[in-house]
C-alpha cells in the first residue's frame, strides 16, 4: 500500500510538470507577444525592450520554463530596482493588467468556485442517484419515464440557457429570488443561500441528469447479476438484495466517475458564474479570457490541471478501498 | 423436517414456463412433471436450452423478468405456488437451498465467502449472533473440505480457484440444514479433475444430511453415477422418465439414445463429447 502511494504520488508530481511544460509551452510561445500586451497604448519601443528584459522573455524558453518552476517554490522578482515587483511563493505568476500575483487572484476567488462547486455536488449526487435508483427499481412505470424525459432536457438544455431561464422564471417573473447580489455568509445567510442556490441547481441539473442515466443503467444490470439471483435464493428479502447485493456494485463507478467531475468543477464553473456573476475562479477565467491576461489564464489552467490530476488519485484509491478485486490481489 | 408424512418431499405438476417474446409467447418448459421422495435423488439431463435451468428456478420462484408459469409445485404437500413473497423466502435457502453453474458469477465480489454464507445462516436464524454465523460459516467451509476454513473465511471470491469457489457455494447451501438441494450444472464451468471431487463433495453432503437432490446436467454419464432416477428434457418437455440403471440398459426414447451415443467413452479423449445433433436426434 505504502509503494502504490509514494508511485502515484511521484506519478502526479511528472505529470503536472508536464502540464506545467505544456501549458508554458502554448502560452509564451503560440501567443502574440507578452510584452506588447503589457505595454499597453502609450507604448514606445524603449519600453517594449524593458518589459522584455524584466520578464525574462529573450532568454531560451528552456531558462524562462525553470524560472517559472523555480518561482513556484522559491518565488520570484519581476525586474529590478524600484520597479521590481515581487511574487512570493507559490509565484503561478503575475498579471500585470492587474498588478497583482496570480495565486492571489486566484486564492481570493477560490472560496466562491468551492462553494458553488460543493454545494451543486452535493444536490447533483442526490437527485441524480436517487432518480436514477427509481428509475431503475420502477422501471418502465410513470415514475421512471419522467425521470429520464427530465433527465434527456438536462443533457440537451445548454448551461447558460437553462440559466437565464431560471433566472428569469424565479427573480423576475414568480420574485421568488431577489436579484443576485455577493453578500458573504457572516452579514446575511439567506440571502447567501439565495445567491448561491440557482448556480447549484444550473450545475446540478446537467450533472445529476448524466448521473442519474448512469445509475439507472448500472442498477439495472447489477439487477441481472448471478450473484444478485444467488441473494434471492438465500432467502434474503427483497430490500436487503437490492441494498447489499446490488446498490454496492452499481454506485461504485458513480463515485469514480463524481470524483473526476467535481475536481473538474473546483477549477471554476466558466459560465455559471459569468452568467449569476458570481465573483469565482470562473468568472476570472472568462474576464482574463476576454481581456487577454495570459499569466491568469496559464494559472488556472495549471490549477485546474492540478486538480484533475490529484482528484484522480483520490478517485483511484478510493476505488481501491471500495473494490476488494482492486485491493487484494490472489491468493 | 417434514415429518413421517407419505408426501413427496417435491412434487412438480404440469409445470408450464411461459416467457412473453416480442413473437408471442414461448413455452420454455411444457407440462413437466416429477416427484422426488424425501432424501431421494434425480436428475435431469436435456442438451443446453432445453429448459432445465427454467425449471428448477420456477420452483423457488426465482424465474427471470418475463417469464410467467403455471402448474403446481409443493414441497412436502405445501403448495408453493399458492405463497406469498415473504412466505416463499422462507423457503429458500433454508429448505430448498440452490448451487448454481458458475461459482465466480453467482458470488458476489465486494463481500468476503464468510459474510456471503452468515448472511444465508442469518437471512433464516435471525436471531443469531454475528459471532455465531460466522462459526457456522467456518463449519459449514470445513465440512466441504476448504483447508484452512478459520482463515479463509475472510477471503474475497476472487481469491478461490473454481473448484474451491464450487465449495464455498454448497457450503453456503448447507449452512441453513436444507431438506433440498437443487443443483444447476455445478461442475460445467470447473475443470475435468475437479468436476470429479466436486461431485463426490455433493454425495458425501447427501449421505451426512440426508438431503433430497435434484441434479440438473447435460452430461449423462455425470446422472447415472449420481442420481436414482432420471428425466430427460427436450425442448422444455419430458422425453422420458427413468431409473438411471433401466435408462442406460434400454433407453426408450429415440432422443435419450442419441444423447447416450453422446457420452464419452474410455477410449475418447477426456472431454471431447460428441454433439448431440451428430447422434440422428434431429
Ligand atoms: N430471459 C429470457 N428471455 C427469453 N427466453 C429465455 C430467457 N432465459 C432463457 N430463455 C430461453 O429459455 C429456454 C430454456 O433455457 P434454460 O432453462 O436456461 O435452458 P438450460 O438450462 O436447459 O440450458 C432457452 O431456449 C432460452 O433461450
Ligand atoms: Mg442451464
Amino acid at each position: 500500500m505504502a509503494r502504490f502511494l509514494v508511485s502515484r504520488l511521484a506519478g502526479v508530481v511528472l505529470i503536472l510538470l508536464l502540464v506545467c511544460l505544456f501549458t508554458f509551452g502554448v502560452f509564451f510561445v503560440l501567443s502574440p507577444d507578452p510584452a506588447v500586451q503589457i505595454c499597453g497604448k502609450n507604448c514606445t519601443p524603449e519600453l517594449i525592450e524593458r518589459i522584455r528584459d524584466n520578464l525574462g522573455l529573450d532568454e531560451p524558453l528552456l531558462t524562462q520554463f525553470l524560472t517559472f518552476v523555480s518561482g513556484l517554490f522559491a518565488g520570484r522578482t519581476y525586474g529590478v530596482g524600484e520597479s521590481a515587483t515581487h511574487c512570493a511563493a507559490p509565484c503561478l505568476g503575475y498579471s500585470f493588467q492587474s498588478s497583482q500575483p496570480v495565486w492571489e487572484m486566484i486564492t481570493d476567488r477560490l472560496p466562491v468556485s468551492v462553494t458553488v462547486a460543493v454545494g451543486a455536488a452535493v444536490l447533483w449526487l442526490l437527485v441524480g442517484v436517487v432518480g436514477g435508483l427509481v428509475g431503475a427499481l420502477k422501471r418502465g412505470t410513470w415514475w421512471d419515464r419522467s425521470a429520464m424525459v427530465v433527465a434527456l432536457a438536462g443533457i440537451s438544455i445548454p448551461n447558460y440557457v437553462f440559466a437565464l431561464l431560471l433566472q428569469y422564471v424565479l427573480v423576475v417573473e414568480l420574485e421568488w429570488l431577489p436579484f443576485p447580489q455577493a453578500v458573504p455568509f457572516s452579514e446575511d445567510p439567506t440571502r447567501w443561500f439565495q445567491n448561491y442556490l440557482m448556480p447549484w441547481i444550473v450545475l446540478a441539473f446537467a450533472y445529476a441528469s448524466v448521473y442519474a442515466r448512469l445509475t439507472r443503467a448500472n442498477v439495472i444490470d447489477t439487477l441481472e447479476e448471478n450473484y444478485v439471483r444467488t441473494a434471492r435464493a438465500k432467502g434474503l428479502p427483497g430490500r436487503l438484495v437490492i441494498r447489499r447485493h446490488a446498490l454496492r456494485p452499481a454506485l461504485t463507478p458513480v463515485v469514480t466517475i463524481f470524483g473526476m467531475d467535481f475536481a473538474g468543477l473546483l477549477g471554476g464553473a466558466l459560465i455559471t458564474e459569468t452568467v449569476f456573476g458570481l465573483n469565482g475562479v470562473g468568472k476570472m477565467t472568462a474576464d482574463s479570457i476576454a481581456r487577454n491576461d495570459q499569466p491568469v489564464i496559464m494559472g488556472v489552467t495549471l490549477l485546474a490541471a492540478a486538480f484533475v490530476v490529484v482528484g484522480n488519485v483520490v478517485v483511484d484509491l478510493v476505488y481501491t478501498a471500495l473494490d476488494p478485486r482492486v485491493r487484494v490481489r490472489s491468493a | 423436517m417434514s415429518g413421517a408424512t407419505s408426501e413427496p418431499l417435491l412434487r412438480v405438476e404440469e409445470l408450464t414456463v411461459t416467457f412473453d417474446g416480442p413473437r408471442g409467447d414461448v413455452d420454455v418448459v411444457r407440462e413437466l412433471s416429477f416427484a422426488l421422495e424425501p432424501g431421494g435423488s434425480l436428475g435431469i439431463v436435456g442438451e443446453s436450452g432445453s429448459g432445465k435451468s427454467m425449471t428448477s428456478l420456477a420452483v423457488l420462484g426465482l424465474l427471470p423478468a418475463g417469464a410467467r408459469r403455471t402448474g403446481r409445485i409443493s414441497l412436502s404437500g405445501r403448495e408453493l405456488t399458492a405463497l406469498t413473497e415473504r412466505q416463499l423466502r422462507r423457503v429458500r435457502g433454508d429448505r430448498v437451498a440452490m448451487v448454481f453453474q458458475d461459482p465466480l458469477s453467482s458470488l458476489n465480489p465486494y463481500y468476503t465467502v464468510g459474510a456471503q454464507i452468515a448472511e444465508a445462516y442469518r437471512a433464516h436464524r435471525q436471531r443469531a449472533t454475528r459471532r455465531e454465523a460466522r462459526r457456522v460459516a467456518v463449519e459449514a467451509m470445513e465440512r466441504v473440505h476448504i483447508d484452512d476454513a478459520a482463515r479463509r473465511v475472510d477471503h474475497y471470491p476472487h481469491q478461490f480457484s473454481g473448484g474451491m469457489r464450487q465449495r464455498v457455494m454448497i457450503a453456503m447451501a448447507l449452512c441453513t440444514e436444507p431438506d433440498l438441494l437443487i443443483a444447476d450444472e455445478p461442475t460445467t464451468a470447473l475443470d475435468v479433475t475437479v468436476q470429479a471431487q466436486i461431485l463426490r463433495l455433493l454425495t458425501e453432503v447427501r449421505a451426512e444430511t440426508g438431503a433430497g437432490l435434484v441434479l440438473i446436467t447435460h452430461d449423462l454419464a455425470v446422472v447415472s453415477e449420481m442420481t436414482d432416477e432420471v428425466l430427460v428434457m427436450r425442448q422444455g418437455e419430458c422425453v422420458e422418465r427413468a431409473t438411471a440403471e433401466r435408462l442406460f440398459s434400454d433407453p426408450r426414447h429415440p432422443y435419450t439414445r442419441a444423447l447416450l451415443d453422446a457420452v464419452p467413452r474410455l477410449d475418447d479423449e477426456v472431454g471431447e463429447l460428441r454433439s448431440v445433433d451428430e447422434g440422428g436426434a434431429r
